[in-house]
Parts: structure tokens; sequence; C-alpha cells
């Protein structure tokens, strides 16, 4: 799968489960839990679905909470690696 | 009426009777009794959908195993963090003496538990589940930490025990996946006590403190926390592993699918009501 596919998914992933809706400024630098977007709850299911859209189980002892900060570190953390 | 000090006491008198080894308890035998189940099948987690109807026998009976493997590997990691907190707990001086006593009962009886958990685990699947909740820094209301954390205690505990008291008693299942669960039942039934009973103190203490803000806050974040801790027993890598197709969508159907959120319901009802009594949730959510 394609980066720009990727982060799209991930965008349309937040975008259904955020608390608030998204303002236009929105981007992949913009902080999703600092901002309450997403809940720490949410992280769970989010794992998840990027465990399917990887195709691989993510290790949640390797994985540190900066790691959800935005759709850059997500796609560092789980998606540049792989 | 009994105060937490005292039921520790009387909790601390039968941990001591009942008190056993975790490592001459069980014959862990190599394998399991072929053709048994692992887990009644109505607590199968997509129990009651088109995904568990289109299985054959055989199938129904090897995602029970893995269906095992989930709960006992989510108990589990849910005993993990409640160890450590208890640990952090004793000898507090905010806590008497009693309850500091009975607290080393039940950080050594929950450190029985992951052992026997983790043995079955690892022998018979082959791996614990993951942890996938991630813990993140956040502020908290005087004695909001506090309550939080008694609140997943009994989320775990609660949860854990209603399918711990039905797959006891189901004869279909295998004899040593029920000693397990009635093991681990006889000590929950005492940490359920002291801890409906502590955390009702601690709500009476708190809550009335907190602004209405505060209490609606912690009101969203328990129900949240509900609903993740059930979104672990539909655990896409355990459907993998018992070999069935597109995992990740099975999850989400069976999450969404009306007969899993009535189990759901049925399975919560204990728990929410008590939750709604000492006024941490203002009414009974859908989960």
């Amino acid at each position: 799968m394609q980066e720009l596919e990727v982060r799209g998914k991930l965008r349309d992933w937040i975008a259904k489960h955020a608390k608030k809706p998204l303002t236009a400024e929105f981007g992949d630098e913009t902080p999703v839990l600092e901002l309450g977007i997403l809940s720490s709850l949410d992280v769970v299911e989010f794992v998840l679905f990027i465990e399917d859209l990887r195709g691989g189980d993510v290790d949640a002892d390797d994985i540190g909470p900066d790691a959800f900060t935005n759709i850059n570190t997500l796609y560092s953390a789980f998606f540049a690696r792989s | 009426m009994e105060t937490a000090t005292e039921l520790a006491t009387r909790l601390t008198g039968a941990s001591r009777r009942k008190a056993w080894d975790v490592y001459s308890a069980f014959n862990w035998t190599a394998s399991l009794e072929a053709g048994r189940w692992c887990m009644p099948p109505e607590l199968i987690s997509i129990y009651g959908t088109p995904a568990y109807e289109a299985l054959g026998d055989e199938q129904k009976k090897r995602l029970s195993l893995f269906e095992i493997g989930n709960f006992f590997s989510l108990v589990l990691q849910g005993e993990r963090p409640l160890v450590q907190g208890l640990v952090h707990r004793l000898y507090l001086n905010s806590s008497s003496r009693e309850i500091t006593e009975y607290l080393h009962h039940f950080v050594d009886e929950e450190n029985k538990h992951m052992v026997m958990f983790g043995e079955f685990c690892n022998r018979y699947i082959g791996k614990v589940y993951p942890e996938k909740k991630i813990a993140l820094a956040r502020e908290y209301a005087k004695g909001e930490e506090e309550v939080a954390f008694f609140c997943k205690v009994m989320v775990v505990e609660e949860l854990g025990d209603f399918y711990n008291v039905l797959i006891e008693r189901d004869e279909r299942v295998a004899p040593l996946v029920r000693e397990l669960n009635r093991v681990h039942h006889i000590d929950e039934a005492r940490h359920l006590a002291f801890g409906r009973l502590h955390l009702a103190e601690l709500s009476a203490r708190y809550l009335f403190e907190w602004p209405a803000e505060t209490l609606a806050g912690f009101g969203a974040w328990l129900v949240e926390y509900l609903r993740a801790s059930w979104g672990d027993y539909y655990n896409p890598t355990m459907y993998r592993d018992a070999g069935l197709a597109d995992a990740y969508e099975v999850r989400q159907m069976a999450f969404a699918h009306p007969a899993c959120a009535a189990h759901r319901q049925r399975a919560s009802a204990k728990l929410v009501k008590y939750f709604v009594k000492t006024g941490l949730l203002a009414e009974e959510p859908l989960l």
C-alpha cells in the first residue's frame, strides 16, 4: 500500500472516531490526543485497525504514547519501518 | 454496616484458610482432551452471528480453545497493572494496617492467577495475547486516580467472574479449564467483596467534592473504559489463530451485532448497576 493511501486511511479512521468534528486545518501534524480528537481508550481500537492495515500485530511494549501524536508519527512508527 | 477495614480482617482470615500452591494445584496434561469445548459455545464472542453459524462443529471447538486463551490472557493482562497498583498502595498512611495486611493476600492471589493463566496459554496456545491499551499521563481531581484504579479493578474482576462462574459449571468444558475457572472464582469472590466496599467508601469520600463537570467527565471515561474492555473479548489475532478469514472484519461485525451487544449488556448488568448505585455513572449505558 502506498504512503498516501495509508495516510488517507489513517485520516479517515480518525475522522470517523473523532470526539469532535475535524476542522479545515486538520492535517498530518495535528495532535490528535492532545486536542482531544481521540481519547487514550480509542487507541486500543486504533491499534487493531493499524494491525489490519499493515497486516501484522503491533507489540504495545515497543510502542510509546508518542507514536499516537499525529498522522506523521503514526506513519513513522507503524508503516515506515515495515 | 461493616467497614472496609473490618471486612479486610475477615478476608485475610479466609485467604489464610484457603491458601493454595499454584505450582502443585493443577495436572498440566500434555494436551487438552480432544473433542471437548474449552469455552461454552454461548460464551464464544461471535456466538449468535452468521460467522459463528457458518463454522462446523470442529471449527467451533477449535475457536473455543483460542477464545479461552484470549480470555485468560485478557484477565492476566488486567491483573498486571492491578498488582502494580496494589503494591503501590501497601503501607500507605491513609490505609489501615488491616487493609495493608489484606492487600498482601490480594497481591499474592493475583500473582498466582497470572502464573496459572500464563502457564495455560503458553502450554496450549503457545503464547499470551498482548495488551493493547496504552497508558497516557493525565491530570486528576482529588481522589480521582484512586477511584479510577478501583473502577478498573472492578471491571476486570466482575466481567471475568461472570465468565468464571458459567465456565466452571459447564460439563461440556474440558476439566482443566473448569478447574482454573473454579479456583479463580473462589479467590475473586473475596477480591470483589473488598473492591465493592472499598470503592463505595472512596466514592462516598470524594464524589461530592468533585465539580459536576469532573463527575460527568469521569462517567464518560468509565463508559468508554467498559467498552474498551469489552473490545478485548473480540480479538482479531485470536480469530486469525483459530483459522477464521478476515479476522478484523469478523471483530467489527461481531462487536456491532445485536446478539453480541445483548450478551455484553447481560454480562455487565451487575457491574453497571453497582456503578450507578455508587454514583459513578448517572445511568446504565449501552455497551
